[in-house]
């Protein structure tokens, strides 16, 4: 009998999820003074007599909670509510609401919804932050916490704040530039020399580059096969080594000993790296849209040095062959 | 006279005919554009549907010495893999993506910008009324002239990668699908590590009409219940693009330092060496995501790793052949007192 009440018991006093829960900014304009609404399912068919609303950064209940920077409802106002009805707010700090009631039992999986005005959004632009929820029987929402969960919202705008640093990404590309964009030699073509079977072209441009993005970038090599009229010199589809004697086009973003041609990439900081695929010595690669070089994240300038090689077999007709490559560089999402 | 004048329009000739054919030559090989430039990467909007949005876009020629002249064409793009490359659909004839922002995107075809300059270009954004809620994107493409010269001509461009978020009810659905121990180098997931992990990831896959970012926490935790978390599961705020499959990595320690770049403070983040003991992990994962007065979803998922550095596994290795010699040899030393050093036959009956 008694382990049956436990059984029977025990997931009913137990705490559970709002649910449908979700919440709705008027403004996500950061700093500004907006209303929010706030809708859940009570889930727990029990005696409520608070609710309490506190403002995060993060929206795991059992966090330390740091306060979303610029955010207040220290003056925030309960407007309007629909479902569980009969809430004011009784207590309100920088980032605290409790919202009380004489104690009533809530109907479940009732929608309810609560709107506050006066409430001061989070200053910081693109950063989420999250209003995490608690019902009690109390009415100054201590004790034994009925149900709970998060809801998670967002500032975002178009308009840069002139008080912060925009992001930028810095690109520079050329025959040889200097490692932080500020001068190039202005030559954007490579003269490769003439094609023989015997023999391997050889030739090299540098790019540089940089972001404070802290979602990094990434270079992408673009361009078609070497050619003369119909007369087609294919890329590498995987990295391998210089050929002479077969028609073979690679690049790669290191330094190379066989031929020698080529640096490997300059500069300290870690995050941007050649793609691996492209940074293996002596072995050339070339793919029509492939990410050469790339940072997961914030990376100061870094230099690259792209060494590029043709072979050619003997049975090649003549003529001028070429290609130009487009580096695109581009943030990341 | 006439003779005079004869030559002198001859000598004109030559000059001129001479300067037409020197002149492609000269200009295969010299481009007149600077090819370095600083973008902003990307952009984020909120749009409400029926109204205009209108926002600068800071372009900066950094060499000195040449004028930047810069082409601009909005594109769209997609995912390239699981990470946050953008595949960029440059031909001209392109089918239109779903989620494309060009029919409401514009900024003008070109911009020359003067040596060590900057100069702003209007982007506006105007959604219609009608328009469907849910994520649209797509990317402008800045090119800088190419060169006709050589064997390898190169040539520069930079992208801004445009994300517009039009309110209302829209369909979010992501999907756990892997989550564990991370090598960022090889980016693959690894159950059984001989060098100490530095990244905990989780795949999702959107099957929304909206890009997400989600937010939570993941916490790890020793056999012997020494626990450590991870509070930020996605500090570079990074998207999943609808449809894709999307690997999001947090570091276990990070490490972050404030580095001056183009003379700006910028706080830059790495991974430390999380100083791992070894033996097994149990990780979970608390997620949140939802878009701004839709409902708020979560996701929660269960994982593990082992950390067995190669001295641990031959220290462990050692310390079992000492152990089994132990045990052998405490066994024969029971049995030989026991029974005079043999061991007991069994008997058998008839």
């Amino acid at each position: 009998m008694v382990l049956a009440i436990m059984v029977f018991a025990s997931p009913a006093s137990a705490a559970m999820r709002f649910q449908e829960r979700s919440l709705y900014m008027l403004s996500t304009e950061p700093g500004v003074t907006t209303s929010y609404t706030v809708s859940f399912q009570y889930m727990s068919q029990l005696s409520v007599g608070s609710v309490d609303l506190l403002f995060c950064d993060d929206p795991i209940p059992y966090h330390p909670c740091a306060t979303p920077p610029g955010m207040s409802v220290a003056n925030a106002e309960l407007t309007e509510q629909a479902g569980e009805t009969g809430f004011s707010i009784t207590q309100k700090s920088t980032n605290h609401l409790v919202m009380s009631r004489p104690l009533q039992m809530v109907t479940a999986n009732t929608p309810s919804s609560y709107t506050f005005t006066n409430i001061k959004n989070p200053t910081n632009n693109d950063i989420s932050f999250s209003i995490r929820l608690r019902s009690h029987a109390s009415q100054n929402a201590t004790g034994p916490q009925i149900d709970f969960g998060s809801v998670k919202g967002q500032t975002q705008t178009g308009i840069t704040i002139q008080t912060q640093v925009p992001p930028m990404l810095i690109f520079c590309l050329a025959q040889e530039v200097e490692y932080n964009c500020t001068g190039t030699n202005d030559i954007y073509y490579s003269n490769m020399g003439e094609l023989s079977p015997n023999s391997t072209l050889t030739a090299r441009s540098q790019m540089a580059v940089g972001t404070n993005a802290s979602g990094g970038f990434a270079i992408t090599a673009n361009g078609g096969s070497v050619s003369a009229g119909t007369s087609v010199i294919d890329g590498s589809p995987v990295p391998i080594e210089s050929r002479p004697g077969t028609n073979q086009f690679g690049l790669n973003l290191v330094a190379n000993a066989n031929p020698v041609v080529g640096e490997n990439p300059e500069g300290e900081y870690a995050n941007a790296v050649a793609s691996p695929d492209y940074s293996i010595p002596d072995k050339y690669k070339f793919v029509d849209g492939d990410v050469v070089a790339f940072s997961p994240n914030v990376s100061l300038m870094k230099k690259y040095t792209v060494s590029y090689i043709l072979n050619s077999r003997a049975d090649l007709p003549p003529g001028v062959y070429s290609t130009t490559i487009n580096y695109i560089a581009s943030g990341r999402f | 006279m006439k003779r005079l004048t004869s030559i002198i329009f001859a000598a004109l000739a030559v000059v001129v005919l001479g300067a037409a054919y020197a002149m492609p030559a000269l200009s295969a090989h010299a481009v007149s554009s600077s090819a370095a430039l600083s973008i902003t990467p990307k952009k984020s909007y909120n749009v409400t549907p029926g109204r205009g949005i209108s926002d600068n876009l800071t372009i900066r020629n950094i060499d000195s010495e040449r004028p930047l002249e810069l082409n601009l064409r909005v594109v769209d793009f997609t995912y390239t893999d699981d990470g946050g490359t953008p595949k960029l659909m440059l031909d001209e004839d392109a089918p239109q993506t779903t989620w494309s922002l060009k029919p409401f995107l514009s900024v003008p075809q070109s911009v020359v910008i003067q040596p060590n300059q900057s100069k702003t270009v209007e982007l506006n954004l105007s959604v219609p009324a009608n328009q469907g809620a849910g994520s649209y994107y797509s990317a402008i493409v800045y090119s800088s002239g190419a060169s006709d010269g050589g064997n390898v001509g190169l040539s520069a461009s930079g992208v801004t990668l445009v994300f517009a978020s039009v309110a209302g009810d829209v369909n979010e659905d992501l999907q756990l699908k892997q989550f564990g121990a991370y090598n960022s180098e090889t980016r693959k997931y690894k159950f059984i590590n001989t060098t100490p992990p530095k990244n905990v990831a989780y795949t999702l896959k959107n099957n929304g009409n909206v890009t997400e970012a989600p937010v939570g926490a993941i916490t790890i935790k020793h056999m012997f219940g020494k626990e450590q978390r991870i509070d930020n599961v996605n500090p570079n705020q990074s998207l999943a693009l609808i449809g894709q499959e999307r690997t999001f990595s947090a570091c276990i320690k990070l490490a972050t330092a404030q580095v001056d770049f183009n003379g700006n403070r910028t706080e830059a983040k790495t991974c430390d060496n999380p100083g791992l003991w070894p033996g097994y992990y149990s990780l979970s994962l608390d997620l949140f995501y939802g878009q701004n007065g839709n409902r708020t979803q979560e996701i929660t998922g269960a994982g593990g790793f082992w950390y067995l550095p190669w001295w641990f596994i031959f220290v462990f290795s050692i310390a079992v052949i000492v152990i089994a010699y132990y045990i052998t040899k405490t066994y024969r030393t029971i049995q030989a007192k026991l029974y005079g050093g043999k061991p007991k036959r069994k008997s058998r009956r008839r």
